[in-house]
Formats: C-alpha cells, sequence, structure tokens
C-alpha cells in the first residue's frame, strides 16, 4: 500500500495528462468525437500534446513535476524520506499549475501588471476539462499521500486522503467563489480595482434610506431586510416555543398531529406559503372577496408588502423554530425542575426562575435561525414583495435583470454576508459554549413539572389557532390547483395538472408534453446525483471533526459551521462571478448546479453526522482498529451502520433541499438546465398561479415519494433494545 | 510475546498523561497496572495497542520496535472497559469481526469464531444480539473476540468495573484460569487493588504519570516503598513513630508507649511515617500487655463479618478492624492496642 499508493497516482495523472482532453469540451466527453483529435486538434489535445504540439509551452513545467513524481515513487527510499519528496514535488506541481491556470485566461495574461510585466502574449486557454482536472486531483492525492508517510494524520493515507478532499473542496466550492465577491465588489465593469467604487455602490439611498420613518415612500433594502429578520426571528421563536411547551408540557390529546407540522416545511418550497396567502389574502382572495360581496369593502393590497412577507415567513418558519424547540424544552433536565418545587418554588416560579433560564441559549439558536431564514429568504419575497425590496430581491434583479450590475450585486451580497455572519458571530458570543446540555445519561427518572396554568393558556392560545391555520393554508394551496381561475372562476377542473404533466401516447411512444415535465425530471435527476455526494460528503466531514486528531481540526469545523450561515443569494451570485471565467468554467453547465446544491446543504449533514456520532462510544471505533479493520473499513463496518438515522436524515435532507431551494439556484439555471422552483417562481411572477400551484402540490408529493424509498433503501439501524444503554457505557 | 517500555513519554499538548516509565512484561505472565484514576495507566495501555503513540521513548512488542505502527498494524488484541461489542452484529459477527478483518474466509471466520466462544463458555449464544446477553456473557464476548485473533499481547481496561460484585469475583477468576490455561501474555488495567492482587503475576503500580513501584503483589502489600502505596495497597494508618536499628536486619518502632520489632533494612535512626495496617491491630479491653498502645475507642460500626473502630491513641487516631464481633466494644471504652510487627511498616524515614 505504501509503495503502490503513490505510483498508481502518480501513473493515473500523467496518463490523464497524455490521454484526455485538458480544456473543457463543448459538448461534453460523452459524445467521443475528441478521440481522433486527441493530438491534432487544438480544442481536443491532451495536456502533452497541447504543450508540446499548439504552443501551450505553460503546461510543460506541471506535467515535468508529475514525472518527477513518478521517479519519487519509484525511487527505493525510507518512507519519511518518500513521504517528505512527495510533498515536495506534489506542492510545487500545485504552484506550477495554478501559476499557468490564473495567469493566462481567455485573452492571453489575465492581469495588467502581468502584461506590463511579460509584455503582451498571444497564447490564451478557456477552462480545464477532465485532464488538467484529473492531473489536479492527481497531485492533491500525492500531497496526501506523502504527509500520511511522514506520519501525519497517524500515518493513514484514507485519513489524509479525507481530510485533503474535504478541505480542498470547501477552500474551492465555498471560500473561493465568496472571496471572488469581494474582489468583484471592488472593480469596475472593466475589471479595473476601484476601492471608492465599493464605497459608493454601499452608500447608495435605496439600501440605507430611512424615508419610512418620516412617511415618505420606503425604506432602504438594508432596513427592510434587517427589520423583517428581527421580526421573523422574534416572532418564529415566541410561536415555536408556544408550539414546544403544548406538545412537551400539557395533556394536549393531539401532540403527535402537532409534530406533523415540522415535516411540512422540509418538503415545501419556501414560497408555497406565499402562494396560499395570496390565495387567501390576495386582491382577488377569499377574504377580498367576502368583505366586497357582504361589507362591499373594496379590495387592498395590503398583502403584498412588510405584512404579507413577515406572515409568509413566520407561517413558512415557525415550524423550524418548533423543531429546534422540541429538542431544547425536552432537554430541560425534570430533576431540576423537581430540585426547585423542593425548594418551596411554586409552578410558575419554577417555570420563571429555572426553566425558561434553561432555555435560553436554546432560545438564542431558534432566533439565529429564524433570522438567517429570513435574510436568506428569496421565494416570499419575490412573490409578495411587491415595492418593498429586500437584499435577495434587490440581488437579483441586479444581476438577472435590466441593470446586469455585477458591481452592485456583489456589494449587496458582501452587505447579506455581513449581515448574516454578524448574526452568527453575535450569536456564539453570546451564548457561546454556555449550552446547557442537560441530557446527562445519569438516570434522569424524573418527570416534567406541568406548565403553570397561565403559561399553559397562553401557549394553547397561541399555538392552536396558528396550527389549524397553517394547515388551511396548505389545504387552500392544494385546493387552489384545481380550480379554473382562483378569484373568478371555481369551477373545478384538472386542467392545470394536464397542463403542467400531460403526456401523449404517439407513434414514436409516449411524449411527456407537459409544460412541467423539462424541469422536473433535470430537478429530479440533479437533486438525486447531489444528495448522495452531500450525504457522504457530510459524513465524512462529520467522523473527521468527532473522531480524528489532525492540525487544523478546529478549523475545519469552523469552516463548515461558517458556510452554514452564508445565505443561498449570496452562494449563487459567488458562483455565477467565481465559475464563469477560466480556469474553472462551469456556468451554465448541470455539473454547477449539483456543486451549488452539495456545498449549501453539506454542513446540515455535517451537523447532523456530529451529533449522532457523539452518540456512539468511540471504543466502538477503537475496538474495530485493535481487531485489524483500518480507518475505511471501520468507517464501513461499524461507523455507517451505526450512522445509518443520520445517513437517511442527510440523504432526504440533501434531495429535498436540493429540489425546493430557490435563492442560491436562481442564478445558475438555463433554458437548458430549468429547474421546477424557479420555473413556478416565474409562473407566479407572469400570474399563473393555477400551474404553480399545481406544480408546488406535484413537488411536495416527490419529495413525500423520495422520503419512503430513501427510508426503504436505507433501512432500519439493528440493533437490540437495550444498546443505546451500552453505548454509553464507558462514561 | 513480552511487551517492553523504555522512557516513554506522552504529552497532550502542554499535559503531561504518562512522564518517562520503562517496565518490562514477561512473555506468558499477567502484569496490572495499577493506579487511581488519572495516573496515566490507561494511557499505558492505550499505547501498548497502538491507539495513542508515545511522544517520546520506545514501545516494544515481542521483541521488535513499534512507537509508530498504529494499532491495525499491532499483533495486539483489547477488551473495552465499556466491552465496545459493535450492537450492529450479532455475537458471532462481533467475534469473527477481526477475523474477517485480517483476510479470513468467512467460512474460516465463522469455524475459528465459533471454537472462541466454546473457549469462553458461550457455545449456543452466537446468533444473539449482544445487548441480549447478561452483563458477564458480554464481558466473555469481548474475551473471546480479542482471543480469536491470537495476539502476542492481550489487553483489558478495567474489565470487570462495570460487573456487580459477585460476578466480578467469578470473571476475575475465569480471566486469570483462561490466562494460565492458554500462557497468554495480558496486561490489565485496574484502579481496584484486591482484584489486581487476585489476578496478577506481577503489579506496576502508577501515579501521577510515573511508575510508583512494581513488583510481585506480596512484596507490595507488605513492603511497600512509599507512603502512597501504603495508603493505595490496601487500607493503612499512617502514624508518627521513632525508629531505633538494632541490628542490620532488624529496627525497634516506638508508637506512644508500644515498642514493636519488625524486619527492615534500609529505615534510619529517628522520626518516621509508620503505616499500620487495620488488620494487624488487637483491639484489648484494658489492661493489656504492658507494652500495648492505650485508648479510647471513638467510633464503633459492626459490619456482619468484622468490627471496625476508630480509636484515638497517643501516636493519633488509628482505624482498626477486628473479627470478634459477639463481645463488641461500645464508643468511650478504654483499649489496649497490640500490633502484630507484619501490619507495621516504615515508609519514610
Amino acid at each position: 500500500m505504501n509503495v503502490r499508493a503513490p505510483l498508481v497516482w502518480s501513473a493515473a495523472g500523467l496518463l490523464a495528462a497524455a490521454l484526455l482532453p485538458w480544456y473543457a469540451l463543448e459538448d461534453g466527453l460523452a459524445s467521443g468525437d475528441w478521440l481522433s483529435g486527441l493530438w491534432s486538434s487544438k480544442d481536443y489535445a491532451s495536456g502533452v500534446a497541447q504543450a508540446i504540439e499548439h504552443g501551450r509551452w505553460w503546461l510543460a513545467p506541471a506535467l515535468l513535476v508529475l514525472v518527477a513524481c513518478l521517479v519519487v515513487s519509484f525511487a527505493p527510499l525510507a518512507q519519511r524520506r518518500r513521504g517528505a519528496l512527495l510533498v515536495a514535488t506534489s506542492c510545487i506541481g500545485l504552484v506550477l499549475f495554478g501559476a499557468q491556470a490564473f495567469a493566462i485566461g481567455l485573452r492571453g495574461w489575465s492581469a495588467g501588471w502581468l502584461v506590463s510585466l511579460f509584455g503582451e502574449m498571444d497564447g490564451q486557454q478557456i477552462g480545464i476539462g477532465a485532464g488538467g482536472a484529473l492531473v489536479l486531483v492527481t497531485f492533491l492525492a500525492l500531497l496526501s499521500i506523502g504527509l500520511a508517510l511522514r506520519g501525519a494524520f497517524g500515518g493513514d493515507t484514507f485519513v489524509a486522503g479525507a481530510v485533503t478532499t474535504v478541505a480542498a473542496s470547501i477552500l474551492l466550492f465555498t471560500a473561493w467563489p465568496i472571496l471572488h465577491i469581494l474582489v468583484q465588489a471592488f472593480q469596475n465593469a472593466d475589471g479595473a480595482f476601484r476601492p471608492q467604487l465599493m464605497i459608493e455602490r454601499l452608500a447608495e439611498a435605496k439600501i440605507w434610506s430611512l424615508r419610512c420613518l418620516i412617511g415618505r415612500g420606503g425604506c432602504g433594502v438594508a432596513w427592510n431586510t434587517l427589520f423583517l429578520a428581527l421580526c421573523c426571528g422574534a416572532g418564529s421563536t415566541a410561536l415555536g416555543l408556544a408550539f414546544a411547551l403544548v406538545a412537551t408540557r400539557t395533556a394536549f390529546r393531539f401532540k403527535r398531529t402537532l409534530r406533523v407540522l415540522t415535516v411540512l416545511p422540509i418538503i415545501t418550497p419556501p414560497f408555497v406559503i406565499g402562494l396560499a396567502l395570496i390565495l387567501v389574502f390576495g386582491r382577488s382572495g377569499l377574504v377580498n372577496h367576502f368583505l366586497e360581496w357582504t361589507l362591499a369593502i373594496p379590495p387592498t393590497r395590503w398583502i403584498y408588502g412588510f405584512p404579507g412577507v413577515l406572515l409568509a415567513q413566520l407561517f413558512a418558519f415557525t415550524p423550524v423554530a418548533f423543531l429546534v424547540l422540541i429538542g431544547v424544552v425536552e432537554g430541560v433536565s425534570p430533576t431540576f425542575e423537581e430540585a426547585s418545587q423542593t425548594l418551596r418554588a411554586d409552578r410558575w416560579a419554577t417555570f420563571t426562575t429555572v426553566s425558561l433560564p434553561l432555555m435560553l441559549p436554546g432560545l438564542a439558536n431558534a432566533f439565529l435561525v429564524g433570522f438567517i431564514e429570513s435574510i436568506a429568504d428569496f421565494g416570499n419575497p419575490i412573490v409578495l414583495g411587491g415595492d418593498f425590496g429586500v437584499l435577495s430581491t434587490e440581488i437579483y434583479f441586479a444581476v438577472v435583470g435590466a441593470q446586469l450590475d455585477y458591481g452592485r450585486a456583489a456589494a449587496l451580497a458582501l452587505l447579506l454576508l455581513a449581515l448574516a455572519l454578524g448574526a452568527f458571530w453575535l450569536q456564539r458570543r453570546l451564548v457561546g459554549r454556555r449550552s446547557y446540555a442537560t441530557i446527562s445519561g445519569k438516570g434522569d427518572s424524573g418527570l416534567p413539572t406541568p406548565l403553570p396554568d397561565a403559561a399553559r393558556r397562553a401557549a394553547q392560545w397561541i399555538a392552536l389557532p396558528w396550527a389549524a391555520f397553517t394547515l388551511l393554508l396548505y389545504a387552500f394551496t392544494f385546493a387552489g390547483g384545481l380550480v379554473k381561475v382562483w378569484g373568478r372562476d371555481y369551477t373545478p377542473t384538472l386542467a392545470h395538472y394536464v397542463k403542467a404533466f400531460s403526456i401523449e401516447r404517439s407513434a414514436e411512444g409516449l411524449i411527456w408534453s407537459g409544460a412541467a415535465w423539462n424541469s422536473f425530471w433535470t430537478t429530479v435527476k440533479l437533486a438525486a446525483i447531489a444528495a448522495p455526494l452531500t450525504a457522504a460528503l457530510g459524513l465524512v466531514t462529520a467522523w473527521l471533526v468527532v473522531r480524528q486528531r489532525f492540525v487544523g481540526r478546529a478549523t475545519l469545523e469552523f469552516a463548515t459551521m461558517l458556510s452554514f450561515a452564508v445565505p443561498g443569494t449570496v452562494i449563487g451570485v459567488a458562483y455565477v462571478f467565481a465559475f464563469n471565467v477560466p480556469p474553472f468554467e462551469i456556468t451554465g453547465t448541470a455539473l454547477i448546479i449539483v456543486l451549488c446544491f452539495v456545498f449549501r446543504n453539506m454542513p446540515v449533514g455535517v451537523r447532523a453526522g456530529m451529533a449522532a456520532m457523539s452518540q456512539i462510544d468511540g471504543s466502538l471505533d477503537e475496538a474495530s482498529a485493535t481487531l485489524r479493520a483500518g480507518a475505511p473499513q471501520t468507517l464501513f463496518y461499524v461507523v455507517m451502520p451505526l450512522l445509518r438515522p443520520a445517513v437517511v436524515g442527510a440523504l432526504v435532507y440533501g434531495f429535498v433541499r436540493a429540489v425546493t431551494t430557490v435563492s442560491a439556484v436562481v442564478f445558475l439555471v438555463t433554458a437548458e438546465y430549468d429547474l421546477a422552483t424557479t420555473y413556478i417562481i416565474l409562473r407566479v411572477i407572469n400570474g399563473d398561479y393555477g400551474l404553480a400551484i399545481a406544480y408546488s402540490c406535484a413537488l411536495i408529493a416527490l419529495m413525500l415519494a423520495a422520503i419512503l424509498l430513501i427510508q426503504f433503501l436505507v433501512g432500519d439501524r439493528r440493533l437490540g433494545r437495550r444498546s443505546m444503554l451500552q453505548q454509553r457505557g464507558r462514561t | 510475546m513480552s511487551v517492553a517500555f523504555t522512557n516513554v513519554v506522552k504529552r497532550y499538548g502542554s499535559v503531561i498523561a504518562v512522564s518517562g516509565i520503562s517496565f518490562t512484561v514477561q512473555a506468558g505472565t499477567l502484569v496490572t497496572l495499577l493506579g487511581p484514576s488519572g495516573c496515566g495507566k490507561t494511557t499505558t495501555l492505550r499505547m501498548i495497542a497502538g491507539l495513542e503513540l508515545p511522544s517520546e521513548g520506545r514501545v516494544e512488542i515481542a521483541g521488535r520496535d513499534v512507537s509508530t505502527l498504529p494499532a491495525t498494524q499491532r499483533d495486539v488484541s483489547m477488551v473495552f472497559q465499556s466491552y465496545a461489542l459493535f450492537p450492529h452484529m450479532s455475537v458471532l459477527e462481533n467475534v469473527a469481526y477481526g477475523l474477517r478483518r485480517s483476510g479470513l474466509a468467512r467460512k474460516d471466520a465463522t469455524r475459528m469464531a465459533n471454537a472462541g466462544l466454546a473457549q469462553v463458555g458461550l457455545e449456543n449464544y452466537g446468533q444473539r444480539q449482544p445487548s441480549e446477553l447478561s452483563g458477564g456473557q458480554q464481558q466473555r464476548v469481548a474475551v473471546a473476540r480479542a482471543l480469536v485473533l491470537k495476539p502476542s499481547v492481550l489487553l483489558f481496561d478495567e474489565p470487570l468495573s462495570n460487573l456487580d460484585a459477585r460476578l466480578r469475583r467469578q470473571m476475575r477468576e475465569e480471566i486469570r484460569e483462561l490466562q494460565q490455561r492458554l500462557g497468554l501474555t495480558v496486561v490489565y488495567v485496574t484502579h481496584d487493588q484486591q482484584e489486581a492482587m487476585a489476578v496478577s503475576d506481577r503489579i506496576i503500580v502508577m501515579n501521577a504519570g510515573r511508575i510508583e513501584q512494581q513488583g510481585v503483589p506480596r512484596d507490595l502489600y507488605e513492603r511497600p516503598a512509599t507512603p502512597f502505596l501504603a495508603r493505595f495497597m490496601g487500607e493503612s494508618n499512617p502514624a508518627r513513630g521513632h525508629v531505633r536499628r538494632l541490628d542490620p536486619q532488624r529496627v525497634r518502632v516506638q508508637l506512644g508507649h508500644a515498642q514493636i520489632d519488625i524486619e527492615n533494612t534500609t529505615a534510619l535512626d529517628g522520626e518516621a511515617t509508620v503505616a499500620v495496617r487495620p488488620e494487624a491491630i488487637v483491639v484489648e479491653r484494658v489492661p493489656g500487655p504492658t507494652d500495648a498502645l492505650t485508648g479510647t475507642v471513638a467510633r464503633a460500626s459492626y459490619l456482619g463479618t468484622h468490627m471496625e473502630y476508630s480509636i484515638d491513641t497517643e501516636a493519633g487516631a488509628l482505624f482498626a478492624t477486628c473479627p470478634r464481633v459477639d463481645r463488641p466494644l461500645a464508643s468511650g471504652d478504654k483499649v489496649a492496642l497490640i500490633l502484630a510487627p507484619r501490619g507495621v511498616i516504615v515508609v519514610e524515614s
């Protein structure tokens, strides 16, 4: 293994350099047309051919280093020495590769100072293709093998490779794009560095105006976003707490039904609630109709704007807060409450002086989730916002609309990012590690104290009508897809479903003639590709962070945490900026959408994996190691089977979030790769509610089916009854 | 196969868990690492297993330097405190796991695993889940799983701490019997001094990352080298006394009025810390013999098999156990104490 691995990788890298097209192909690898032009064609040539035959001399140094790696792998050397040499050569290779890739772009030298330094150059290159990418991967692989040979990562090649893979991909697909926003915000349209431009962009009245306070016109989008997010965070936390208290601390009979609510936001595209609100409160919605019919009050448009967006977000994100707070409320050990009661505190005093303070860190977490969800939300503001602009919609119009001002988009994205990270930082600062994790494992045998009557009544009066109304909204959504034109003609019809999903039988077989099929299949296909990648990357990262000890472990953990807080709109814009220029030129492909899915959703996989793994006693891993199983075998035979619930969770989440996401991919879709959510949003903007609603319902059905299928495929964890006790036995 | 540590140090950042220890475990013997929690004994065991690599020094197994070898590549198996039975595998799959990972075919692995289960008396339990077994049975599965790999060294990390007192005695006898029958080299970690004395050929007592003393159990109990050891190996009363050498083999220890002659070759004349074993104190009603230590009973407790007394004496408060339960003393009684020479130890001159 120690001798073979570097040999195999060096050889693979050289083969890729010689036998695969170096640059990206217009029509992809699958067609096979490139085979004939591997040497002769300027477009199809391999790396070696490009360097020798087509005058791209700058590729030669990196390829020569690859040969050097092969020599190092062959040479009879001591293990540590071979490792050191491999680290050195692969690092040189990476530097040379990066230098040529970034220095020479579509029009020769990619930066002005390079031109003034070396003079004009007539060579040029496009983004790397299969050959280039594989050589890059080879260098990374050799680097990790070299590090492992030198004794890093416990001398384990697998762990070294995993760490390199995770670190490199987070750098390339999260950090690098975000860095691009920063750069873009300081550049003018020609790519020149103009710091004062950034200040101008950020100082606009449209962003910071406070006119709404004195009653003249709207406020700036920054204030709008912030105010909306604060309201949404506070509101969803309060509502979520009411739900959690009703579900765990009262004798309410339909607790289980209440928990169904928590599943809804997971399988619902975020703007569906907005749509439902339009059906009820919109200009031609039920309420306006009723008022006009009975009291002759003319229809109003109050729902379009701040109240509507806030209402939609509260409906959409309260279940998320509920989900967070159930765990928090259940986590408060009854022992503390019982102790408090034996110390002469009545139920109300116990609740206010013991239970609530213990929940405080959890409440802060729920608030943060609501805050970040709100500023990242794109669907509801675009559907319901009207004149009420927020940062995410403003960025969208800057990139997609008539303005086409990338610099402004970047500056706004930076502002949005700063808001999100600021909230994240504040939360960590205030709550920090002060989590009162009160599930101790030391026989918590007490009974939860019932809520004081006043608190119970308040919680029930808030939670239950709200829950009923949420369900009602979903019911209206479902009904909305089954009538001709909501508000005008309530004749039952299946026309919207037919229009979206009709299949015709013809002489050539089935024709998927429905308007939605194209985006539907693209969505399913890309989400199905992304989900396993998301889960695998997330869980492997979790395993590395929890179970392995290596330099930079804390940094890796922090990086994944941080990418959790980056709003989708920011990621989407960042991808557009970073990946429409060489060397990584993938804008407009399916690949960029899949990558966006994976790196948007991976942090949740990491969190889920870390939580699940910390419940599994580390001695199981160690037992496996002393029983002759290497790291990959331990991961495969011991860790993964025990993590099945987390695997299911990560797969489901990876798939469902890929299907429902709007904010990030709205910048990345093309006519060829259109997605369900962006298609629906466009239908809504065009006023075609019937089709949009029918399609949304179909998506919800699809996701329910997907969840059941994944659960069925992965199966249950086969554990005996008392197993959880034994897993904690060591502590 | 033997295990040898030479000047091994283990650091976690600035914390030193093990500071420069050296010892040898002879092939075919059972050696116990004994010490209070946090003394570095488990870290030492994990360095033998390869779960931790030493920061400095040399670890040898069977004469081979394995200092940088990870656990997977060492010829060592371990029985964990929590047993670490894989909860998603049957008992048989658990025992066959190491064999399968070593590259054996399923058929051979199953056959050997069954033989391993037979060795610990669990022939018919292969198809059960670990959670369906009692604590003692789980313990045996963990032993079988480690044994089937025929390791050079077998390691036990506090294997009995999750069992109740009765089962603990039975399991430690089984482990000792198995070790002697198969001639295994075993390193055993525990914080229980009685358990250590019952199973070990040799005991290495550790404290604060260092080796305090090593030797056969009897030596450690009867000739503890430090006050820590006298306290840790069984119970003992610390007392201040006066030592005077009689001849090269013997010293006379003066505790209050009492004089005891004991075997000792090292103690110097003068004030000394003396440890008195509670079972070596014979408690009599006054008047006792003339050279007895006199005192007053402060507390008396009846424990079924024996009495326990706290007695205030001129040499300090002493704690004594007394097998006579038929005529117990009450607190306030005046007593004379006779100290048996084997239970009086000079620990510090």
